[in-house]
């Protein structure tokens, strides 16, 4: 620690790591090929190259590295879900987080502050019970508190208003943290590079082919490359690069926009939401207020802002903590995000061979970046999917075997 | 003191003193005064300590662009000190300093820089153990975080919001946006002009050119009835549509306009070199601010950087206000201003070529280095030229662009409905400035449908030398800095790049440039340069970061507005409220909870066991009513919901249950016939708009003779029930036949219940006899009354949701939403008996028959505990079958006429037999013992609805 | 706040409207297989580009279809599709 301060301090020059090595020219083949740059795509780089032995694999970036919904999401990491198949998952997704800078020797700045969700009604109060028995039964830290229990974990709130926003209680998720999202990105690129593996930004996919059933190469904006594996990780375009090979999602794109206040020392300890006012606040390491909110409610592949969703935003800011009136918003910004009708993600094998999914994460896919690569890497390198990956199965939509989570996911992110 | 004599100084009153404190200190400035301004008189220019390493700043723009003048105003953090006039009584202290702006220990911070690398922090603070960052090393980073402190006690206030439609929006009361504004008003468009700046004029009122005065431009604009003007109102955002913000104050007006002008203006751009963020080192315009807006000399002995012509009005300006000139810093020759150097040379100052390499001084610039010569000075002015107010044109999908032959940012914009005008275009002459304003109006004069015969487009011969794009080497001790907000050097940025953050929007994200409160207006040109060269891209090639709205700084409580919160009441809220009903939300609405006092759980077991042995009275006012009419009225019905309503009998009411496509449970009701081709349907408080809806939406795929007409908020319903109901009934003043042969379980009736129209039902969901009364909400009260006088000797009372859920729960009826799921199918409740097995179609039938085809895993049951049970489990407990998770606890209450706790429970399927033993995990993790039941706990045979 | 244009109403803020989601094309229940159905029930249209739509305008529960381009945002064209023949 100290000897790497000293180590920039003393240095004659800036000592370059070189994290992200400069977009190489295409090889004809690679075994792997990863259509999306993101913190997903790049973690499941990552763990092909380091544990499975897998380095031939090109990562495909259209734009810049990760500049995706891995740049713009608000950085929640939790396994508060309904189900014990969903907890199982996002445990492991929260485990991976808490050992990443140690093993990507980058430091992603994961903050275990807690996470507080509020209710203003009866029903959201036994939709907690719901997540908390589940979440308990799975040993995830995980309780519903009364209202003296949510002064006590934020005396920050407004406990002041009565009628449909008197806050009925709280369910306080000990585990839930956040991280810097690039650094997560950027942590997987380097050490993927590390082992070999290539990342192209400025590549876009315009094409997959397919013979006899299976995945044989991509078309990209710089030529074509022929490869063994496929899989699609690219956010809000999924629909559209599922297409490609003749894949029909069961996905909508919708926005999902977020805002930022000008940098104040910090007040804000731990994450907090509330599901009535579609709110949610994390004061970032930097200062500033993160506040998001439920996604825009038409289909939609812009990320443009809208007047409407900030005004909203600020009112259930507002409502929450009074005293941010005089707080000033600095930024907004959006992400397109793919939903699926039970806005569960979509991971594993798709009716093409070699084809892998790992789609449909809609507005949460950060807090799996780690997780669902490792997993995704265990599919293609042993070419079956792990039992942990079964509940996330395309092929549920076919059986109506939907995830039980709707409800898990609003303004909680 | 330095304040200079009229006509400088135009926006103060030197008639009316203004008193104020800054960081403890007592302060005198005039009335017009910003708190930088006031400061800057008294020789105050320090205002800040920079975010990383706490160096000293001041006035850069007097614009409100950088993050330098931020100051804690009150209880407020995070206030523009060069934008914020003063008030009497004002509290201002510095922001983001350990111990005092003048001693600020972190100050310290600034020596140790070069250990304090871009990046850095994602290479250290790991150690020594795993949790080292969030125990150890985040908490003091954290500290250091942040600019202003939020007072987490200050009181809410009052915002407001407004609306506002236009033909034309002038964004920008500069020259074009004057220009703009008075020739489409002039052609009778309804126009309206705003600007943030408190008069009209912009940079004609601090830096007019030779002869410009926007004198007469402003006259007409004030005298035009059909141009409104708004100054002192940003407008901070462009969306969809020309939907704009426009901030006054604490209101915000949300602007809709048919065509918007830009006239932005542009963005005065400060140079790169070591310690260029010295207090006294400003942009040319803030000089000529200081001193034509507020009469303060800025300075005794200035460095005047001549990057661009400028910098002459700048001198002039100095001159004039007794400042003397020491140098004037010529980078690259200016012809056709010899005459002006010559006058200046004359005055005393040198004429040197070259740039500014480095200043010095402590707290305040003292002297600045041009090649080997240092220049003592208390004042460096920097014209280097400006950068379009890219912002807003950004926003409405414009683009910037770079010039490589004048070295100058340029933004266009193609897009219906709005355009630029002015510098913000492009333009520099004041002239074409000027005629490019009228331009633009013309043209969206045409696009709003008017005669308007385009003009020639201007000629401009200033933008040859409107730029100067000065060398952006590191320096080799670095303090060079690019991003004042952030504390980023030259170095910083060609760092991240060597790293391999390569593209733009990574070296933002890596380095943070951009991401201050500034967003980027002073460092967005000098990234993408240095950038540029660093990758060896064009400028063009390497772009700028996305604009993102909002323009300045806008507070959430202007955002947030008033923040009402909509509630409803039925019309029977007076009616509860005087019985001493304790009310509760139920989404919108309030309905009572409770009438009783006392102990809880008891006044709730009384008023249960009130309608068990007595009778009582709901107000189900709530329930969803829509009146379904049409000759397709009963077919319509049919493909809605899961039973036969067709063949529905009229005067006859029937249960119906509503599926989604996945054929899921989403709500249910009752259907009550009233002739051939109309019917009344309940629904769900809380699914009803839902329901309408849904109903419309497929009625536009089925193009059914029939209308729906949602009557929830125009009627009440009343549900009196109880063994004693009828005898509540019959002693109402009625032409309806309320005794039991005449009015069946399941029977509707239509008549009038003292004077009242009613549409009465014999339903309910307790189990007992009941009878609901709807009727048009404006006479409900009528109806409560008459029902009350009527019960009266029976011992009829209200009784609220709470004993309403028991008395539900006792009987097994489900409640969509609690019991039900976003999954959960009729089979899974055991609702096979709702669902016609004859109807060809019903919305989710053909899923139905595929999910029966796969099989289900839970079935909905009722569950009993024995009434000496050490733990009752709580609401959504899980019930577990060797050891796993099979379903869980839906509802559950204690039975005050069982005298025993009962609930609905999903249980695997095959422990879904009456008399099975399943395993609740309790609250506490501790089994617990339950066995399964029917649905109905309390009178299994239903015999007492029909006594 | 995007304008969006009724047939019935002109053209109104578009909070006033509730988004129904893509036209979707009819499938046949008593053809379909179990799998094709559930496809029918869960996929939609969603493709980057031009879309048809159902809309309902909240205030007068008037319900029509619009073509928008999910890029662009702009809308192309509304319609009444009891009036209007279906592309």
């Amino acid at each position: 620690m100290v000897f790497r301060l000293l180590k920039y301090g003393l240095s004659h020059r800036y000592p370059v790591t070189g994290d992200i090595p400069a977009t190489p020219d295409l090889k004809p083949r690679y075994d792997v090929v990863i259509i999306g740059g993101g913190g997903h795509g790049l973690s499941c780089a990552y763990h092909l190259a380091r544990y499975h032995g897998i380095r031939r694999v090109a990562v495909l970036e259209k734009g810049w590295l990760a500049g995706g919904n891995t740049s713009r999401n608000t950085t929640t990491i939790r396994s508060n879900y309904l189900t014990p198949q969903g907890i199982a998952f996002y445990k492991e997704g929260l485990e991976l987080f808490a050992a990443m800078s140690d093993e990507l020797d980058f430091n992603i700045m994961f903050s275990q502050r807690g996470q507080l969700t509020l209710a203003h009604t009866e029903a959201t109060m036994r939709a907690f019970h719901t997540r908390a028995e589940a979440g308990t039964y799975m040993g995830t830290r995980i309780e519903v508190v009364d209202p003296k229990g949510v002064e006590a974990l934020c005396p920050e709130l407004n406990m002041d208003y009565g009628g449909a926003l008197e806050i009925l209680g709280g369910l306080w998720h000990a585990d839930g943290a956040t991280a810097r999202h690039d650094a997560v990105a950027w942590g997987y690129a380097a050490q993927a590079a590390r082992c070999g593996v290539e990342i192209h930004q400025r590549t876009e996919v315009d094409g997959i082919e397919i013979a006899a059933g299976r995945v044989t190469g991509v078309v990209t904006s710089r030529g074509a490359i022929a490869c063994d594996h496929v899989l699609i990780a690219c956010g809000g375009m999924n629909y559209h690069v599922a297409q490609m090979a003749g894949v029909e999602l069961p996905i909508r794109t919708y926005p999902l926009q977020a805002m930022v206040t000008q940098p104040v020392k910090p007040w804000l300890n731990i994450l907090i939401s509330s599901v009535s006012l579609h709110t949610y606040l994390v004061q970032s390491s930097r200062g500033e207020v993160v506040i998001g909110g439920g996604s825009d409610p038409y289909q939609l592949y812009s990320t443009r802002s809208t007047l409407d969703m900030k005004e909203h935003l600020a009112e259930g800011s507002v409502h929450l903590f009074p005293f941010l009136q005089g707080v000033r918003v600095l930024r907004q910004w959006a992400g397109i995000t793919d939903m699926t009708p039970d806005y569960s993600p979509i991971m594993g094998a798709s009716p093409v061979t070699n084809l892998w999914l790992d789609c449909g994460w809609g507005t949460w896919g950060f807090k799996a970046t780690g997780v669902a690569g490792k997993r995704l890497a265990e599919c293609i390198a042993t070419g079956r999917v792990p039992a942990i990956l079964h509940p996330f199965a395309l092929e549920r939509f076919e059986r109506f075997a939907l995830l039980n989570e709707m409800g898990a996911t609003a303004a909680s992110h | 003191m330095t304040r200079l004599p009229a006509p400088f100084g135009s926006r103060i009153d030197r008639a009316r003193t203004v008193a104020f404190t800054f960081e403890g200190r007592r302060v005198e400035g005039f009335a017009g005064d910003t708190i930088a301004s006031a400061l800057a008189a008294h020789g105050q220019w320090m205002l800040s300590r920079s975010f990383k390493y706490h160096r000293p700043r001041g006035v850069m723009s007097m614009a409100g662009h950088e993050a330098n003048t931020l100051v804690r105003v009150g209880r407020e953090p995070n206030v523009q000190a060069d934008l914020t006039p003063i008030a009497e009584g004002m509290v201002v202290t510095a922001q983001n300093v350990a111990g005092s702006l003048a001693a600020d220990r972190d100050a310290v911070i600034d020596r140790f820089g070069r250990f304090l690398p871009v990046g850095f922090y994602y290479r250290t603070f790991m150690g020594p153990t795993r949790d080292a960052w969030q125990r150890l090393w985040e908490p003091i980073i954290r500290r250091k975080a942040g600019l202003g402190v939020v007072d987490t006690d200050v009181p809410a206030r009052t915002f407001d919001k407004a609306y506002l439609h236009c033909d034309v929006l002038v964004v920008g009361a500069g020259p074009a946006g004057l220009a703009a504004a008075v020739e489409a008003a002039r052609a009778g468009a309804d126009v309206v002009l705003c600007d943030g700046e408190p008069e009209l004029g912009g940079s004609l009122t601090y830096a007019a050119p030779d002869g410009a005065s926007a004198t007469a431009a402003i006259a007409e604009a004030s005298a035009l009835s059909n141009l409104r003007v708004m100054t002192g109102t940003l407008c901070n955002g462009w969306f969809e549509d020309n939907w704009l913000p426009l901030i006054q104050g604490d209101v915000l007006v949300r602007a809709r306009a048919a065509e918007v002008i830009l006239a932005t203006g542009g963005i005065e751009q400060p140079a790169v070199f070591r310690n260029n963020d010295r207090p006294g080192i400003v942009l040319g315009g803030a000089a000529r601010r200081l001193i034509r807006h507020y009469g303060v000399r800025p300075g005794q002995r200035a460095v005047v950087l001549a990057g661009t012509p400028d910098a002459f009005g700048v001198a002039t300006d100095l001159a004039a206000a007794g400042v003397a000139i020491a140098a004037v810093v010529l980078p690259r020759p200016l012809p056709d201003h010899d005459v002006a150097l010559e006058r200046l040379r004359g005055a005393g100052a040198a004429i040197v070529t070259g740039r500014i390499d480095e200043a010095d001084g402590k707290e305040h610039v003292g002297a600045v280095r041009v090649g080997d010569d240092w220049f003592d000075c208390d004042l460096v002015t920097v014209s280097v030229g400006q950068a379009p107010a890219w912002q807003l044109a950004c926003q409405a999908g414009g683009r910037l662009g770079h010039d490589e032959a004048t070295q100058r940012l340029t933004l266009t914009l193609d897009r219906p409905g709005a355009r630029l005008a002015g510098s913000a275009a492009g333009h520099a002459d004041h002239g074409a400035v000027v005629a490019d304003g009228r331009r633009a109006a013309r043209a969206a004069l045409r696009a709003l449908g008017r005669d308007a015969p385009d003009l020639e487009p201007p000629r401009d011969n200033g933008l040859v030398f409107a730029h100067c794009a000065l060398p952006l080497d590191p320096d080799p001790r670095a303090k060079d800095f690019i991003d004042f907000d952030e504390d980023l050097q030259v170095k910083d940025l060609i760092n991240a790049v060597a790293e391999g953050y390569r593209e733009i929007e990574l070296v933002k994200r890596f380095t943070t440039v951009g991401m201050g409160p500034s967003q980027g207006r002073h460092s967005a040109l000098a990234t993408a340069r240095t950038v540029a060269a660093a990758t060896g891209r064009s400028v063009a090639a390497t772009g700028v970061t996305t604009a993102r709205p909002p323009v300045g700084p806008e507070t959430l409580g202007v955002l947030a507005g008033h923040g009402h919160v909509a509630e409803r009441r039925t019309a029977l809220h007076a009616r509860h409220m005087a019985l001493g009903a304790e009310m509760k939300p139920v989404g919108a609405w309030w309905r009572p909870y409770l009438y009783g006092t006392g102990e809880r759980a008891r006044a709730i077991a009384d008023e249960v066991r009130l309608v068990r042995e007595g009778v009582g009275v709901l107000d189900v006012s709530t329930l969803g009513k829509l009146e379904v009419r049409g000759p397709d009225a009963g077919v319509f019905l049919d493909r809605l919901y899961t039973m036969a309503h067709a063949d529905q009998p009229v005067d006859r009411v029937r249960y119906c249950l509503m599926l989604n496509e996945m054929a899921s449970v989403i709500d249910d009701g009752v259907a009550y016939r009233l002739d051939q081709d109309r019917y009344y349907v309940t629904a769900t408080t809380g699914a009803v708009a839902h329901v309408y809806a849904e109903m419309t939406f497929w009625n536009a795929r089925w193009r059914l003779r029939v209308d729906v007409l949602n009557l929830t908020g125009a009627w009440c319903g009343l549900n009196i029930t109880g063994p004693g109901a009828r005898a509540v009934m019959t002693a109402l003043d009625s032409d309806i036949d309320f005794t039991r042969d005449a009015f069946a379980y399941l029977d509707g009736r239509v008549g009038t219940v003292a004077g009242v129209p009613v549409r009465a039902m014999r339903i309910g969901f307790t189990g007992e006899p009941s009878f609901e009364l709807h009727c048009p909400g404006s006479l409900a009260a009528t109806l409560w009354d008459a029902v009350m006088a009527a019960g009266e000797p029976h011992g009829l009372r209200p009784y609220g949701l709470e004993a309403s859920r028991v008395l539900r729960l006792e009987k097994g009826h489900i409640l969509i939403g609690q019991d039900t799921d976003a999954l959960s199918s009729p089979d899974e409740l055991g609702f096979g008996w709702a669902v016609s097995k004859k109807k060809p179609f019903f919305v989710g039938k053909r899923a139905l028959e595929a999910r029966r085809r796969l099989g289900f895993d839970r079935r909905l049951v009722g569950l009993t505990f024995a009434p000496d049970a050490p733990e009752v489990p709580g609401e959504s407990c899980l019930v577990l079958r060797d050891g796993a998770p099979v379903g869980g606890i839906t509802s559950v209450a204690h039975s005050p006429t069982l005298g025993h706790a009962i609930a609905l429970a999903y249980v695997h399927p095959d422990d879904a037999k009456s008399g099975h033993v399943v395993t609740i995990r309790g609250r506490s993790g501790a089994p617990i013992r339950a066995i399964v039941a029917g649905h109905a706990f309390v009178d299994p045979t239903n015999a007492r609805q029909d006594l | 706040m995007k304008l969006l244009t009724c047939p019935m109403n002109g053209p109104r803020n578009i909070d006033e409207f509730q988004y129904l989601g893509p036209v979707r094309d009819d499938a046949d229940p008593d053809t379909a297989s179990d799998a094709a159905w559930a496809r029918h029930v869960f996929r939609a249209a969603n493709p980057p580009g031009r879309l048809l739509e159902w809309w309902r305008h909240v205030p007068t529960n008037f319900v029509f279809v619009a073509e928008r381009d999910t890029v662009s945002n702009d809308v192309i064209r509304t319609f009444d599709p009891a009036t209007a023949e279906r592309p």
